[in-house]
């Protein structure tokens, strides 16, 4: 144990694998970043996310995985010639480097849960997830290993990285079933949704057995099929059927990854009551601040409302029995100005807007619309029904809509309107 | 009929490398002593040589070593037990201190505990264990990698033109430039570590680019050129001399394969 030690030390050393955790931990904390919800502290899309640098920093450390069974070639004459088995040197290489991979995948996980729990995060940590990323990166790291072992040339290190890439790539943005192989692009997991388990389960299956046929079919062949390797035959063929049942059940979800997650809402009640997903819970003070105005000005009018409710994006948007229905994807800037437009947007008939011999309706429908959203009005109609709508007061406008507002939804708006 | 006593036994062995023969089927046999095989670059040395350390497959025929029949698994094994092979280069391990170096190759040869120490000592390199090879100059490098190569004790040892590093490869104090004190310096280097290379095993296999590098150093010389080993008549030096003769390799049965093997050496 002592010497396998000394071996395996020197061997980490020579590999330069020291410097490698931090920089393979550098590219998927880029990567894990990017495709996080932007200002969301969702588990299921953490972890997606987690999951999800595997895109990029498996090519790389598929790469890094090339570079090293390339150059350990030249130890054959050390390690091939040896009375254990030949497939020794190679097998402790594959450990070192799945050690290196996953510590960098490690760290990755471990920023991304820090800012999750650090922004008070909502959702349910699911450790499935996590292994989806790191099977996959031992499938690159196994796959990128054994390809600079038996193409031992300078050029099999780029070539890996844009295979992997490649394979990564092109079924990105996808919907067939094969975007479900590892590593998928599921996207965000958007929040009101959950990645199915099972898709999950049979993504670490499918990459765990490869990673195993691919080890065993490499020992097979170094021991020259040696009768003391042949039982492994038995595994390998497992894992292959492993392997092949994987792909099918994945097939089988035919692209959905994701499921419908009924989710209590975080509220604040006071001006008005506003309820968004609870990994949207820190927006609250803001929206209310926000959608309070609003909800003044269309006091008495039938778009009155007295409540603000976050709905899962395949639901439509609507005022109904005083609840404004809303979508809230993200807190990316200006996000309580997109409730706010999304809101008033209920309010109007857009096609009716939209027909151009009601150009003039429409400006005045803009008009108010500025006025309700507290905005500059632009491009205001330069008609004495402009300029008096504009010399009113609060109290005037608010009166004004309450006796207007079917034809401000109409959008059907005309200068005697504002006498 | 090959000798029983043969280290190396090559039935219509051909090896094949890029396209073209490095070796065409030839029958022959090795027997103990240092054996020199010469040949200009690219002829096939270190592929010969490396298809003897059993690291590639002969194209096609039969290779024995010290008895093993390397076609099949268990004799592959139990070859690989018994020999020891240096390439060229192994600046791989530059940065890697003299003891690490030796007890990583003792680790793959599953040498019992001391044995790494044995050959430190006997190699002359206990001095010199915790310094990293880079540090060192070339004739000590070579000791390390003699050391790391036979760390077990091999019966057949395997160096492909170990000189090259020390005295860039021309091993003559002729061809050096006149006054040049530190390219003497490198062929006296190499010509001190001839005895320690006589002593790494019962058989030895040096190559060199040139056969006269290795008159005088050999037992027997063979040439490497256009796929065709032979052996040239060379005159002896005093290390020849005084050194055991070893058997020539005799007549062999006809080698399998549709290409007439050659047949090598003296009584073929």
């Amino acid at each position: 144990m002592c010497d396998l030690g000394r071996v395996l030390r020197l061997d980490a050393r020579r590999s330069a694998l020291l410097f490698a955790v931090p920089v393979l931990a550098a590219i998927g904390v880029a990567a894990a970043w990017r495709t996080l919800i932007p200002g969301v502290a969702y588990w299921d899309d953490a972890v997606m996310a987690v999951s999800a640098s595997a895109r990029v920093l498996g090519p790389a450390a598929a790469a890094f995985a090339a570079w090293v069974g390339m150059r350990e070639r030249r130890l054959d004459y050390l390690r091939g010639l040896t009375v254990r088995s030949p497939a020794t040197g190679p097998l402790l290489d594959l450990a070192l480097l799945t050690a290196t991979t996953l510590a960098a995948y490690g760290l990755v996980t471990v920023v991304i849960a820090g800012q999750t729990v650090l922004r008070e995060e909502a959702g349910r940590l699911r450790p499935l997830g996590l292994l989806v990323g790191a099977a996959t990166l031992l499938l690159y790291v196994v796959s990128g290993y054994l390809a600079g072992r038996l193409l031992p040339r300078p050029l099999i290190v780029p070539a890996t990285a844009v295979a992997a890439a490649l394979w990564a790539w092109l079924r990105h943005d996808g919907h067939s079933w094969w975007r479900l192989l590892p590593p998928a692009d599921l996207g965000h997991v958007e929040l009101f949704t959950y990645p199915r388990t099972g898709v999950l389960a049979h993504q670490v299956l499918w990459s765990l057995s490869l990673s195993t046929a691919l080890v065993l079919g490499y020992v097979l062949a170094a021991g020259r099929r040696e009768l003391s390797t042949l039982p492994l035959a038995v595994p390998l063929a497992t894992a292959l059927v492993v392997a092949a049942v994987s792909t099918k059940r994945l097939h089988d979800y035919d692209g959905a990854a994701v499921l419908p997650s009924p989710t209590g809402l975080a509220c604040r009640e006071w001006p008005l009551t506003v309820c968004v997903h609870p990994a949207l819970r820190t927006a609250l003070p803001s929206l209310v601040a926000e959608v309070t105005p609003l909800a003044a000005r269309l006091t008495g009018t039938p778009g009155a409302f007295i409540r603000v409710e976050q709905r899962p994006a395949h639901e439509p948007v609507s005022i109904e029995g005083g609840v404004a229905h809303i979508h809230l994807s993200d807190l990316a800037n200006g996000y309580e100005q997109r409730v706010e437009d999304e809101i008033r947007g209920g309010l109007v008939d857009e096609r009716a807007c939209a027909d151009p011999r009601r150009a003039r309706s429409a400006a005045y429908t803009l008009m108010v619309n500025a006025w309700l959203l507290d905005h500059e009005p632009q491009n205001a109609p330069g008609t004495a029904a402009a300029r008096r709508f504009a010399s009113w007061d609060e109290q005037q406008r608010r009166a004004w809509l309450r006796l207007h507002f079917a034809d401000y939804r109409r959008c059907a708006l005309v200068e005697s309107h504002f006498r | 009929m090959i000798a029983d006593v043969s280290t190396i036994v090559a039935r219509g062995m051909g090896i094949r490398r890029g396209g073209r023969w490095i070796l065409r089927p030839a029958v022959f046999g090795i027997t103990g002593g240092v054996i020199g095989f010469a040949g200009p670059r690219g002829a096939g040395k270190t592929c010969l040589l490396s298809t003897f350390a059993t690291l590639r497959r002969p194209h096609v025929g039969a290779l024995e070593i010290l008895g093993h029949d390397t076609g099949n698994p268990a004799g592959l094994r139990a070859a690989r037990a018994l020999l020891g092979y240096l390439p060229g280069d192994f600046a791989w391990a530059a940065d890697l201190r003299v003891g690490d170096f030796v007890a990583y190759a003792g680790y793959y040869k599953r040498v019992p505990a001391g044995a790494v120490e044995a050959a430190l000592d006997r190699f002359e390199l206990r001095d010199v264990a915790s310094m990293s090879l880079s540090m060192l100059p070339a004739d000590m490098r070579l000791r390390a990698g003699l050391a790391a190569t036979c760390v077990h004790r091999p019966r057949l040892v395997l160096l492909d033109e170990p000189f090259a590093a020390i005295d860039g490869g021309t091993g003559d104090r002729t061809e050096d430039r006149a006054g040049d004190k530190t390219g003497e310096k490198a062929v006296d280097k190499a010509m001190e570590l001839w005895p320690v290379i006589r002593s790494l095993a019962p058989t030895v296999l040096v190559t060199a680019s040139a056969a006269d590098r290795l008159v005088g150093r050999c037992d027997r010389i063979f040439t490497l050129a256009r796929g065709r080993l032979t052996e040239p008549a060379v005159e002896t030096g005093p290390s020849h001399r005084s050194a055991p003769r070893p058997a020539p390799p005799v007549r062999s049965r006809r080698a399998p394969g549709r290409t007439r093997p050659q047949r090598i050496g003296a009584g073929v």
